[in-house]
């Protein structure tokens, strides 16, 4: 039984107070050492809270912005263009861009050719894209949805899209050269579209918010700039008459095998332009292999010698200076001497002939025997003041002034030949818009590819006397005994000019011709200016009263039925001549 | 300060502490809701748009006028066959 006690001892141990180690002395600085460590690592620790704190906040709540702060960018839809009643000509829809960190991308074979298959390219093309060392490679861009959903149908890693933007054009080639395009970057770069960018360009926007795990936007934070979507713009162009411009000039241009033509119709009442169409086009949805012949924009940025449509401006000219009435006769030799050059006119004529059978007739001689008793200066304010040698300004992009030549430099053979319209070029827009003074009442506009709220202020530039007895005069141009009467009209009266004119090739005029007719319609109160012009002609005529004449005719006719202008003349106005005279060049 | 004001104070920091919860939740949920109408809007927006596009291309005047001639047998009627009204002519 004494063993029971020192069991129990030895179980519970010695005594704490009893240990042995409590004996033991130790040095006293390791308990100092301690001490002095442990505050040693306090003050570290009080050291590095004040240090990020204090010093490094701004670095710190940088970073944690980073980290949960997004700056989303907030895109702005570039305007629509419409014409003058609403229906959308230019319009932005959301695409997709393809792209690819090249490095992430892991796929087989099978979907790479798939993918190339969705993308319009080749495995090889792809391969390139894809083995380049960059960080970022646009695979596509502005893809349509529909193939989108089918490259992520096919998940192939590394592959992301981006949202942007893509202008579309309903009504294609038809107005191209009005409505221009636009580069990948949605930025104008022919046409309207370039004129107006900065109406038609909006201005991105951009939000900084806070996002969650899953990506989605929890709260805003600081700064939000709204987007500004690009103003929607009304044109002035009437689309059905677009259209039908667009479509008969075509089929002069085909049916005569010329090289191009150039169509512009205007309102008479307002300025503006309600159609303008050029051949060749192209179409502005799809612009491969773009030529600059396609691009070319005859109707503004391109002069040619205009011809015999100019001649009625020589003629205003003698009229309103009293020199001559309608009725006087002036003497027509076959040839006119003008120093060591002569003048003579493509068809025989009487050797006398009236004003009003001058116009008719188009005979040079007559309009030069006019010129001759005007001064230059008189024949260069006439042209200047009805726009010739100034740039039109209606704000389209490279839009021309043509040449009309100081008249100090006029010697009198250049007098002459400018009278009927050679050694002076004009755009078409320009002898269209100068026709004004003929069907406004001696007035001029400015015009505009906008739709106008008011029309502008006129501008008089000849009586109102003058344009009247223009006007009739013209009108027996498209008559019997004229020549352009292919140019009537059924059911309306209409009146106008024929031009054919030699092309110069290299400082000599070549047996090539620009064709053109420039009218107005209807007589009684003329609503549309139409000029029309086609290059070089090679099949069935030459002449302006074959080419032009016609599409004006039918421009007219459809165009003044489109405008619900009531006819000013029985429908059985149209007399066909039995003979057709042929213009002067 | 006595026990009871002491626990009053408490009781009203907790209470406003869970009205504060309940309201950042209530601000996260209808700025959540806002997003997702303006999500819409845009959509909507786009959709016109597109709505728009399509009926332009669908109207556009060669597609009518193939149409009228090709498959509907139409043709422009002459000046002859047309007659003009005049308002309060007789």
């Amino acid at each position: 039984m004494m063993r029971a006690p020192t069991r129990k001892a030895a179980a519970r141990g010695l005594a704490f107070s009893a240990s042995p180690v409590l004996a033991v002395k130790l040095p006293a600085w390791r308990s100092r050492l301690t001490l002095f460590l442990l505050f040693g690592a306090f003050v570290a620790v009080a050291v590095r809270a004040f240090w990020l704190q204090a010093m490094s906040t701004d670095f710190l709540q940088r970073q944690g912005a980073y980290r949960y702060a997004r700056t989303l960018e907030l895109p702005a839809v570039r305007g629509k263009i419409t014409d003058r009643y609403g229906e959308v000509m230019a319009s932005s829809l959301p695409v997709k861009a393809i792209w690819a960190i090249p490095e992430d991308v892991e796929t087989d074979k099978d979907k790479l050719r798939q993918l190339a298959q969705l993308l319009d390219t080749t495995v090889p093309e792809l391969n390139k894209k894809l083995g380049s060392d960059r960080s970022f490679v646009y695979l596509k861009r502005q893809v349509e949805e529909k193939t989108v959903e089918q490259i992520l149908a096919l998940d192939i890693k590394g592959i992301h899209t981006r949202n942007e933007y893509r202008r579309y054009y309903p009504s294609g080639l038809v107005a191209a050269h009005v409505l221009g395009f636009t580069n990948v970057e949605d930025i104008g770069q022919e046409g309207i579209e370039r004129a107006q960018q900065k109406l038609l360009g909006g201005v991105t926007g951009s939000r900084r918010v806070i996002k969650d795990n899953i990506g989605r936007v929890i709260e805003d934070i600081g700064y939000i700039r709204e987007p500004q979507d690009g103003t929607d713009l009304t044109l002035s162009i009437d689309g059905k008459i677009q259209y039908i411009a667009f479509t008969e000039l075509q089929k002069a241009v085909e049916q005569h095998h010329a090289k191009a033509g150039a169509i512009v119709v205007l309102d008479v009442k307002t300025g503006e332009v309600l159609a303008m169409a050029n051949l060749p086009t192209y179409n502005p949805n799809t612009r491969q292999g773009l030529t600059g012949a396609q691009l070319r924009n005859r109707v503004m940025t391109d002069t040619y010698e205009p011809g015999s449509t100019l001649k009625p401006f020589t003629v205003a000219l003698a009229l309103e200076r009293g020199l001559v009435t309608p009725a006087t006769v002036l003497d027509t030799p076959a040839k006119l001497s003008i120093g060591p050059a002569s003048i003579g006119d493509s068809h025989a004529h009487a050797s006398t002939m009236s004003v009003a059978q001058i116009i008719q007739q188009s005979s040079n001689v007559g309009t030069v025997r006019m010129a001759m008793k005007c001064e230059p200066r008189e024949m260069w304010d006439m042209f200047t003041s009805v726009g010739f040698g100034q740039v039109p300004r209606t704000g389209f992009p490279g839009e021309v002034a043509g040449r009309l030549r100081p008249y100090k430099t006029w010697r009198p053979i250049e007098q002459a030949t400018m009278s009927y319209g050679h050694g002076i070029s004009v755009s078409l827009i320009q002898v269209a818009r100068a026709y004004m003074i003929f069907a406004r009442n001696g007035e001029m506009i400015p015009l505009s590819f906008m739709k106008l709220a008011q029309p502008p202020v006129a501008q008089r530039v000849v009586s109102e006397r003058t344009a009247q007895q223009m006007r009739s005069m013209m009108e027996k141009v498209v008559g019997p005994g004229g020549t352009a009467p292919l140019a009537q009209v059924r059911g309306y009266r209409v009146a106008g000019k024929t031009g054919t004119a030699h092309k110069l090739e290299g400082g000599r005029y070549v047996n090539k011709y620009v064709a053109s007719f420039v009218g107005f319609a209807p007589i009684s109160d003329p609503r549309i200016i139409i000029a029309v012009m086609v290059d070089e002609p090679t099949a069935g005529g030459h002449f302006g009263g074959q080419v032009a004449a016609p599409v004006f005719s039918n421009v007219a006719a459809s165009a003044l039925r489109a405008m619900n202008v009531p006819p000013d003349a029985s429908v059985e106005n149209v007399i066909m001549p039995t003979q057709m005279i042929t213009e002067s060049m | 300060m006595s026990n009871r004001s002491l626990i009053t104070v408490v009781a009203l920091l907790m209470l406003c502490s869970l009205l504060l919860v309940n309201s950042q939740y209530q601000a996260r949920r209808l700025f959540i809701e806002l997003e997702r109408a303006q999500l819409r809007q845009r959509n909507l927006e786009t959709e016109w748009d597109q709505l728009q596009y399509e009926q332009s291309a669908l109207a556009k005047h060669s597609r009518i006028d193939a149409i009228a001639r090709a498959s509907l047998g139409m043709s422009v009627p002459g000046s002859a066959r047309t007659q003009y009204l005049s308002v309060g002519a007789r």
